[in-house]
C-alpha cells in the first residue's frame, strides 16, 4: 500500500490526534500528537492490512522551532512503510539547559525502540515517558548534556584531560592553574571550508618553524 | 529491559551459593569489538546480562553536521569497516535521493560488484571469527587468505585495501582496468572450490554443531519486535532480503539469486548454527550475483557529471529530507538525512544493523552458559563501529 | 641406572654408597630436566610449524636462519628476562608454588619411563600406576594457579580443570587396564618385552584398538588439548587459569602441558604400540640407542597427531566434555576391560576360536 492508503487507513481508524501525509517530502510522513502516538503505532502494527512488524528507525531532530522524533516503521509482509513524525514544540527561550521535550515511549509495542530511545534521550535530550530503563547508552552515565543538541557547549575537560584543540598541553600547564574555557560552539550548517585553528598556539624555540597546511614541512621546532 | 536486581541469597539444602558477577570486558577475544556485557552467573550458567557499548563512539553523527556531504563518505566507511562499499552504497543513495540524482548504469553494475565482494569478505571474517570463538583456530586463515584476494581486487580500483572510499554520490570513484573483470570471475571460481572446504572443516563438524545447534534460539516474532534484520533475521526463517524486496539498486532486480533461510537443520529453528548457515550460503548467492554482474557492466560513465563538478564545490541540496536502507552483511543500514539547504545536512543519522541485532542480546544470553554466550555474540556477526558509530 | 653407580664408585671418583647414589641420581635427574627442557622447546617450535603449515602459512622462518629453529631458545630467554608480575591482591604462596607443583608432578612421572633396555632411571615395578598418579598432582597445581590469581578468569579456569582432569583420568585408567590385563604386569618393561615376543598389544584382539583410542582421547583431556582446552579457553577465558601469570612462571605452564603431551604419548607408544619394538626387526640386540630412537619416533608421531587435532577441530562445551568423559568413553572403556578379560580367558584374538 502506499503512504496514501495508509494514511487513510490509519485517519479512519477513529484515533484522534492523527495530522495530514505531507506527500511533498521524499518519504510521505504522517505527523500525529504526541497523545496519540502510542496508539496509532499499535494500530499501525496490529492493523491487518497495515502489519507493521519492525520498527526501522527512530529518530530525533532538532529543528529552530521544534524537535521532531521521526519513526520509521515497515511491513515485510505487506512491503510497506511509512514515517511517522511528532512535533514537540520549543518553548519561548528553550534553550539546551532548559528544554527537555516528552513523548510517551514506544518501547512497548516494538522492544526495539528501547535502544533507540535510549540514543535519542542521550544525544538529543528527549524524554520517553514511560520506557522502562531510560538511560545513557553511548556516552558514559556520568556525561553531562545532549551533544547533537545545536546549541551544546563542549565541554572544556573531561577527567583532567583538556578537550580543545589549541588548548595547553596537559604537561605544560602550570600545577594549580584552572582549566582554559570551553570554545564557543560554531554555528551548526557550516562546513569546515577554512582549514582549522593551527594546533598549538605555544610559542617555538627561537629559530622553529611550524608544519602548517601549505607552509612546506618545517623542521622539528626546539620546543618539541 | 527492567534494571538488574539485587541478588538475594539462595539457600538450598543448607548450601549457600554465591552469584558470581562477571565482567566480559571490553578488551576480550570474543566481543569482537569494544563491547562490555555485565554477566551475572550461577557457576557456569549467565542469569542476566546488560550490555554496555559506546567505547567506540566516535561522533559520527555530530560530523555529519559539520562536514559536507560528500566529504562524509569517509566517516562512512569507518562505521562498519568490515563492509564499507555496502555503508557507502546507503550513503550515496541517501544523497542522491535527497538532490535526486541517479547514478550512470556502468556505476550501478560496479557498485554491486563492489559490494558483493565486500559481503563476500565481511561473511569470511564472520566465518574465520566465529571459529576462533568456538577453537578452531584453523579456518580463520582459510578465510583470510580468500579476503586477501577480494582486497587485492577492489584495491585496484579504489586504492585502499578496506576502507575503500569507493563507492560516491553519483557513482564510483574511479573506472576499473580492462583485466578487472575477468580476475573477478576468476576469484569466483577459486572462491566457489574453497567454500566447499571450509563446510568440511567447520560447517558439518560435529563439536562445532554441537556448540551452536539449539544455543541462541531467536523466535521469528522476537526478532522482528527487536529491528533485527539480515542474517539474524533470515536465519529465525524470516525469507525477506531488500536487495529482492525492495531492489534500492535497479540491477539487483536483474540478476537471479536465492535468498537463504535458517531452516533448523541440526537444532531448532532460528539458533546460532542457522544463521552462521544463512551466512555462508549467502557468501555464494554473491558469487552468483557478482558472475552475472561481470557479464553486464556495460560502457559509459561512471560518475555522473553534475555531481563530479560537484567535488569541487560542495553542493547544497534543497530542503527535505530522505532515508534510505540498504542490505549490508549485518542487516539493514539506513540513513535519515536532513537538509535545510546547506552544505551539511542538520541531521544525519545512521541507523547501524548491528545496533538493533545486538539489542537482544540481553534477552538471549539468561539460561544458558558462558560458552554459548560467545557463540551467540558470534552468531549476531556484530561491528562495535557501526553499534557505536 | 646400575651402571651409573658403579661408575661412580669405581676409580677416579671412588665414591662410596649414598655418595655414588646421590652422584648418580643427580647426574640422571640432570639430564632428564635437560632432555625435558630441550624437548618442549622442540616441540614447541614444532607446534607453531604444524600449526602455521595447517594454517597456510610458514610458522618461525628467521631466528636462527633455518626455518626458525632458534625460536624456541630465544623465547626462552625472554620469557627468563620479563618482569616477575604478581597480582597485588593475589594469594603469594600459591600463586608461587604453583607452577612449581603442577611441573613436578608430571616431572616425577618421567623417572619410571623406559627409554630402552637398561635406559631407565628408576625401575619402578609399579610403573604406569605410579605415572598415572604422580600425573595427576598437577591438578592441585592447576587449581592453586587458578585461586590464587585472583580473577574470575581465573578460578572458571581451575574449577573447569578441576572437573576435567579429575573426570576422564577415570576412562584413562580404565582403559589402560587392558593392556595390563593381557601383559599381567605394571612394569613399563614388562610391556616392551612382552611386545616383543608376541607382536604390538593393539593388534591383539578388537578391543585393544578401542582401549587405545580411549586412552588417547582421556589422555588428551588430561594434557588439557584441543578439543578439551577448556581451561585455557583462549576466547572465553582469555587465558584461563594462567591469565595472570607472565615470564618464567607461565614457562613452567608451558613446560608442563607438553611434558604431559609426552608423557601420554609415550604411554601409548610403549602399551600398545610396541615400545621399542619393531615388527620385523629384532631391536634389544642392537644398542641401545636404536630402542630409544624407535621409542621416540613413536611417541613424536603421537604428539604430531595430538597437535594435529588441536588445530583442526573446535572445543567442546563443558556439559558436553563431562558427558563425553562420563557417558561415552567409561562404558566403552569398562566393555574393553571385560571384552578382553574374557577374550584372553577364553584363549581367542581377533576372531572367536582363533589363537590369540
Amino acid at each position: 500500500m502506499k503512504e496514501a492508503e495508509l494514511h487513510a487507513r490509519l485517519a479512519a481508524s477513529g484515533l484522534t490526534g492523527i495530522g495530514a501525509l505531507d506527500t511533498s517530502a521524499r518519504d510521505p510522513f504522517v505527523t500525529v500528537e504526541a497523545g496519540a502516538l502510542v496508539a496509532a503505532l499499535t494500530f499501525l502494527r496490529d492493523d491487518p492490512e497495515c502489519r507493521m512488524e519492525m520498527l526501522h528507525n527512530v529518530t530525533a531532530v532538532e529543528r529552530a522551532d521544534a524537535m521532531e522524533v521521526v519513526y520509521h516503521v515497515c511491513s515485510l509482509a505487506r512491503h510497506h512503510t511509512l514515517t511517522v513524525k511528532v512535533r514537540l514544540p520549543r518553548p519561548a527561550g528553550g534553550t539546551h539547559d532548559t528544554w527537555i521535550p516528552e513523548v510517551p515511549s514506544v518501547a512497548g509495542v516494538w522492544a526495539a525502540a528501547d535502544w533507540h530511545e535510549r540514543e535519542q534521550w542521550d544525544l538529543l535530550g528527549v524524554r520517553f515517558t514511560g520506557h522502562p530503563d531510560l538511560r545513557r547508552i553511548l556516552l558514559p552515565a556520568e556525561w553531562i548534556g545532549h551533544p547533537l543538541r545545536k546549541d551544546y557547549v563542549y565541554p572544556g575537560e573531561h577527567g583532567g584531560i583538556p578537550l580543545e584543540l589549541d588548548a595547553v598541553p596537559l604537561y605544560e600547564r602550570a600545577p594549580g592553574s584552572p582549566p582554559p574555557p570551553a570554545r564557543p560552539a560554531r554555528a551548526a550548517g557550516t562546513p569546515l571550508e577554512q582549514p582549522p585553528a593551527p594546533f598549538s598556539t605555544r610559542p617555538l624555540a627561537a629559530g622553529g618553524k611550524t608544519c602548517e597546511p601549505g607552509q612546506g614541512g618545517g623542521e622539528r621546532g626546539g620546543a618539541h | 529491559m527492567e534494571a538488574l536486581e539485587l541478588y538475594t541469597a539462595d539457600v538450598q539444602d543448607d548450601v549457600w551459593t554465591e552469584e558470581l558477577k562477571l565482567n566480559l570486558g571490553p578488551q576480550h577475544p570474543s566481543t569482537h569489538g569494544v563491547l562490555r556485557v555485565e554477566l551475572k552467573m550461577d557457576g557456569e550458567i549467565i542469569t542476566a546480562a546488560r550490555s554496555d557499548i559506546g567505547y567506540l563512539h566516535r561522533c559520527a553523527e555530530k560530523i555529519g553536521e559539520n562536514v559536507s556531504y560528500l566529504q562524509f563518505t569517509p566517516y562512512t566507511d569507518r562505521m562498519d569497516y568490515l563492509a564499507a562499499c555496502n555503508n557507502e552504497l546507503a550513503w550515496s543513495l541517501a544523497v542522491e535521493k535527497l538532490l535526486g540524482v541517479e547514478a550512470p548504469e556502468r556505476a550501478q553494475w560496479l557498485r554491486v560488484i563492489a559490494c558483493e565482494l565486500n559481503r563476500i569478505a565481511s561473511h569470511l571474517i564472520a566465518f574465520g571469527t566465529y571459529g576462533i570463538d568456538m577453537g578452531a583456530n584453523t579456518p580463520f586463515f582459510y578465510a583470510f587468505r580468500e579476503r586477501e584476494a577480494i582486497m587485492a581486487l577492489l584495491e585496484r580500483p579504489a586504492g585502499s585495501r578496506m576502507l575503500y572510499n569507493y563507492v560516491r554520490p553519483g557513482g564510483v570513484a574511479h573506472d576499473i582496468d580492462e583485466r578487472w573483470l575477468p580476475d573477478v570471475l576468476a576469484f569466483c571460481d577459486e572462491f566457489e572450490r574453497r567454500w566447499a572446504e571450509y563446510n568440511q572443516i567447520l560447517s558439518t563438524n560435529k563439536i562445532f554443531i554441537a556448540r551452536t545447534a539449539n544455543v541462541g534460539v531467536l523466535p521469528r516474532e522476537m526478532a522482528l519486535a527487536w529491528g533485527c534484520t539480515g542474517p539474524v533475521l533470515r536465519g529465525s526463517g524470516v525469507r525477506w532480503d531488500l536487495r529482492r524486496d525492495v531492489p534500492y539498486l535497479w540491477p539487483y532486480g536483474e540478476v537471479e539469486f536465492d535468498v537463504p533461510v535458517g531452516e533448523g537443520t541440526h537444532g531448532t529453528l532460528g539458533d546460532c548454527w542457522d544463521r552462521y548457515w544463512v551466512r555462508m550460503r549467502e557468501m555464494i548467492e554473491s558469487v552468483r550475483i557478482i558472475r552475472q554482474a561481470c557479464a553486464r557492466v556495460p560502457s559509459g560513465d561512471f560518475m555522473d557529471k553534475a555531481m563530479a563538478r560537484a567535488y569541487k564545490t560542495p553542493v547544497k541540496p534543497p530542503k527535505g529530507e530522505a532515508y534510505m536502507r540498504c542490505e549490508n552483511p549485518r542487516g539493514e543500514l539506513g540513513f535519515y538525512l536532513v537538509s535545510e539547504g546547506g552544505a551539511s545536512p542538520i541531521r544525519c543519522r545512521a541507523r547501524g544493523p548491528s545496533f538493533c541485532n545486538l539489542s537482544v542480546l540481553e534477552a538471549l544470553l539468561p539460561g544458558c552458559m558462558i560458552a554459548d554466550g560467545v557463540a551467540i555474540i558470534g552468531s549476531l556477526d556484530i561491528v562495535l563501529g557501526e553499534v557505536d558509530r | 641406572m646400575q651402571a651409573l653407580i658403579d661408575f661412580f664408585a669405581a676409580p677416579p671418583f671412588g665414591l662410596q654408597g649414598a655418595l655414588a647414589l646421590s652422584a648418580a641420581y643427580a647426574v640422571c635427574i640432570g639430564s632428564l630436566l635437560g632432555f625435558i627442557t630441550v624437548y618442549a622447546m622442540f616441540a614447541i617450535w614444532m607446534e607453531r610449524k604444524v600449526a602455521a603449515h595447517m594454517q597456510v602459512r610458514f610458522g618461525p622462518m628467521e631466528t636462527g636462519g633455518w626455518h626458525g629453529w632458534a625460536q624456541s631458545l630465544a623465547d626462552a630467554v625472554k620469557l627468563l628476562f620479563k618482569e616477575d608480575l604478581i597480582p597485588a591482591q593475589a594469594n603469594k604462596v600459591l600463586f608461587w608454588i604453583a607452577p612449581a607443583v603442577v611441573f613436578c608432578g608430571v616431572f616425577a612421572g618421567f623417572v619410571a619411563i623406559p627409554f630402552a633396555v637398561g635406559v631407565q632411571i628408576a625401575d619402578v615395578d609399579l610403573g604406569v600406576f605410579f605415572i598415572i598418579a604422580v600425573a595427576a598432582v598437577e591438578v592441585v597445581g592447576v587449581i592453586m594457579a587458578g585461586w590464587a590469581s585472583n580473577s574470575k578468569y581465573s578460578l572458571f579456569g581451575a574449577v573447569r580443570e578441576a572437573a576435567q582432569v579429575v573426570s576422564y583420568e577415570v576412562p584413562a585408567a580404565v582403559a589402560l587396564l587392558v593392556p595390563i590385563l593381557v601383559v599381567g604386569s605394571l612394569r613399563l618393561g614388562d610391556f616392551n618385552a612382552w611386545q616383543e615376543e608376541h607382536g604390538w598389544l593393539v593388534l591383539r584382539n578388537p578391543f585393544l584398538p578401542v582401549a587405545a583410542l580411549i586412552f588417547f582421547i582421556a589422555s588428551l583431556a588430561g594434557c588439557k588439548r584441543a578439543p578439551f582446552d577448556l581451561p585455557e579457553a583462549e576466547s572465553e577465558l582469555v587465558s584461563g587459569f594462567h591469565t595472570e601469570y607472565s615470564g618464567m612462571r607461565f614457562s613452567f605452564f608451558f613446560l608442563e602441558e607438553y611434558a604431559s603431551m609426552f608423557v601420554s604419548s609415550l604411554l601409548v607408544a610403549t602399551l600398545f604400540f610396541g615400545g621399542w619394538t619393531l615388527p620385523f626387526v629384532d631391536v634389544s640386540a642392537a644398542p641401545a640407542p636404536v630402542g630409544v630412537v624407535v621409542l621416540l619416533a613413536k611417541t613424536f608421531f603421537f604428539i604430531f597427531v595430538q597437535m594435529w587435532l588441536r588445530w583442526t577441530l573446535p572445543r567442546l562445551r563443558v556439559d558436553q566434555m563431562m558427558a563425553m568423559g562420563w557417558k561415552y568413553l567409561l562404558p566403552w572403556a569398562l566393555l574393553c576391560v571385560v571384552g578382553t578379560a574374557a577374550f584372553e580367558a577364553w584363549g581367542w584374538g581377533w576372531l572367536p576360536l582363533s589363537g590369540g
